[in-house]
């Protein structure tokens, strides 16, 4: 789909002020980190390997997208660190600390918004500070202000069955983040979500995150939203589950539609497609890696 | 904007209105829907009305107002003035009549007894209630319906508040289920009316055993419903409260039981037409009470207008129980619904704006 004649920059090339950022962003605490993660499913066939040996460090306020074809183990990647599966080997640490189970310092959005139909958006909202046992003004308030964040003030008073999917997820968002994560772990979070929706979704999170002190952790499989939002890209690969690339996206913030024809973007985008086409190809797929 | 139709209103429907009454799926619309819920109920009655009212429809039967000449004998001569006896018999009858030359029997054709008119039984409605039993010491009609009622609160009560909780318990925790379905299930094959005799025995001869009845009737089956209706509580949404942090007791009470709640009441809602069906046993276990007492009664008696006063009152019950525990829950769980009152002015505003605004909502 590339015009040839078009003389793109290599995805490695970092201009300046993104090559600062990087080196701004290595010396912050690292949130996450996955040493030698590995998940395998008991199948007919014998097991199934879903990940095999993940490693990679989050970073303090860090957008991390999670990229793969269908199968690659993404969901599963990421429903280990949330602690809602275990991994069958190596170690998930939030702020050095293993992880062993679901938790409030991992706050989560899923694909299909989750939001409790018998509770109005302000109580969606409050759920996780409700469940800390904070029941005065000051949560409420905070929770006002995450509302207002995610422009739902408005709508505190409905419910969730009277949402549009977008607002939904907004309500969702704002929920994860009252609860003051250390990450939030995001699962295709606008995978269900119409073309237009998820634009003006993708511009709404990038303020949101901008606006938040949070760090996060966001599963795709949309390679152009994985560009627009990240910092850094981890690539999968199928069959089994493994980190191909992880890819620091050369794209200057702030981050605008405009870019999305920019020739950083562009190169980021074609190197995205190459990795995932030759993970779809099972021909040429296995050994093209090995020099890869 | 080339083609504003795409985006303007959708006109109101035209057509051929049988056509509109007769689409595949197509709700109908909130007049037709009014008008068609009353023929529900209009039809029935109307084809009731003619079969009673319309002298040439069945009729299988001739009520003789005068023998005729009674001196004639014959196959059928034991037909007698105030009989009720078959349209061919008395046909049979006149026949011989004629043969003889002697004067024609007269009757007027009429319905089995056990048919009454709608008139008939809209007056046994109102004097079921005013009329004394016939043997002093048996109850009347409005005593009749109370005790069954009772009973049925009774029954149903015991059974709501030990299998709702059982029920809750098995649908959240597999070890519970395990432990608990398989007996259930079992014990739910065997028809509540064979306890009669034991319960009887156990219990007494008064309220006990019919209540116990009722409780065997539907606890097993609670218990199985209302633990299937737990365990469809979305599993995200426990996933969800998880990751906010939420513990195991606060996953059962602030996600898995409002989750189930809707449902569960739908549940009770069918049970108690169940707890209905098995009152009509109960209440003829031991000593006969109860609506069920009173139309074995009235049977007895061939009063069929009150038999069918009876029954009719326990459909009028059941159905208004019915519609007030619908109408309950429209306030009960308002999000099932979406009927608060902001959501309708918000329903207002969003049709008020244009598509294109509303895309980017």
């Amino acid at each position: 789909m590339f015009d040839d004649s078009i003389k793109l920059p290599s995805y490695l090339d970092h201009p300046p002020e993104v090559a600062e950022y990087f080196s701004e962003v290595e010396k912050r605490k690292v949130v996450l980190s996955i040493e030698h993660l590995g998940r395998e499913f008991a199948s007919a066939d014998g097991p199934l390997v879903a990940l095999k040996d993940v490693n990679f460090k989050v970073r303090q306020r860090e957008f991390i997208s999670v990229i793969g074809p269908s199968g690659c183990g993404k969901s599963t990647l990421i429903r280990i660190v949330a602690g809602l599966e275990e991994p069958s080997s190596g170690i998930v640490a939030v702020d050095g600390i293993p992880v062993t189970g679901p938790g409030a310092d991992r706050g989560m959005v899923f694909q299909n918004y989750t939001l409790f139909p018998w509770l109005t958006v302000r109580k969606n909202v409050l759920f996780g500070p409700r469940m800390k046992g904070l029941r005065d003004d000051k949560a409420s308030k905070a929770a006002d202000e995450w509302l207002k964040l995610v422009g739902l003030s408005d709508f505190a008073e409905l419910y969730p069955a009277q949402l549009s999917g977008g607002m939904k997820q907004r309500v969702a968002i704002a929920r994860a983040l009252a609860n003051d994560p250390r990450i939030l772990l995001m699962d295709e979070p606008f995978g269900a979500l119409d073309a237009q929706t998820r634009a003006s979704m993708q511009a709404h999170l990038l303020r949101i995150w901008q606006a938040a002190d949070v760090t996060v952790l966001f599963i795709t499989h949309d390679l152009e939203e994985a560009i627009y939002l990240s910092d850094r890209i981890v690539v999968l690969g199928a069959r089994p589950g493994r980190i191909l690339e992880i890819i620091d996206v050369p794209v200057p913030r702030p981050r605008s539609l405009e870019q999305f024809l920019s020739g950083h973007f562009l190169a980021t985008k074609k190197r995205l497609e190459d990795l995932i086409h030759r993970c779809d190809s099972p021909l040429e797929g296995e050994g093209e890696l090995e020099h890869g | 904007m080339s083609s504003p139709s795409k985006f303007a209103p959708s006109a109101p429907q035209t057509g051929e209105p049988l056509a509109r009454l007769l689409g595949v799926r197509k709700p109908l619309d909130a007049r037709a829907r009014f008008w068609v819920g009353v023929l529900a109920f209009a039809l029935p009655f109307l084809s009731w009305c003619a079969v009673s009212y319309v002298p040439f429809i069945w009729h299988p039967q001739v009520l003789v107002s005068s023998a005729g000449d009674t001196k004639v004998t014959g196959e059928y001569s034991y037909v007698a003035e105030g009989d009720t006896v078959d349209l061919d018999v008395f046909v049979m009858r006149n026949r011989e009549l004629a043969a003889a030359h002697a004067k024609l029997a007269e009757g007027k054709r009429v319905n089995p007894i056990y048919l009454q008119a709608p008139h008939e039984v809209a007056r046994a409605m109102y004097t079921a209630f005013t009329t004394a039993p016939e043997r002093t010491g048996d109850a009347w009609l409005h005593e009749s319906l109370l005790q069954s009622c009772k009973v049925i609160f009774w029954g149903f009560f015991w059974s709501a508040l030990f299998g709702v909780p059982l029920g809750i318990l098995c649908g959240t925790f597999p070890f519970f289920a395990r432990l608990f379905e398989p007996f259930v299930d079992f014990v739910r094959y065997m028809p509540a009316p064979v306890f009669g005799a034991l319960m009887v025995t156990v219990l007494g001869l008064a309220d006990e055993p019919k209540i116990a009845i009722i409780f065997i009737g539907t606890f097993f089956q609670m218990v199985l419903i209302v633990s299937n209706t737990t365990r469809s509580v979305d599993a995200s949404l426990l996933h969800a409260a998880q990751t906010l942090g939420a513990n195991k007791r606060q996953l059962v009470w602030h996600v898995v039981v409002p989750g189930a709640l809707p449902g569960l009441y739908r549940d009770m809602r069918i049970l108690i037409g169940w707890a209905w069906t098995y009152l009509v046993v109960a209440e003829l276990i031991g000593e006969k009470s109860g609506l069920s007492a009173f139309i074995y009664q009235q049977q007895r008696y061939r009063h069929f207008d009150n038999v069918y006063a009876a029954i009719v009152i326990i459909g009028v019950v059941g159905l208004c129980v019915d519609q007030f525990l619908a109408m309950l829950a429209r306030y009960l769980f308002p999000w099932e619904t979406g009927q608060n009152k902001l959501f309708r002015v918000m329903r207002a505003m969003r049709r008020a704006l244009p598509q294109r605004v509303l895309a980017r909502i």
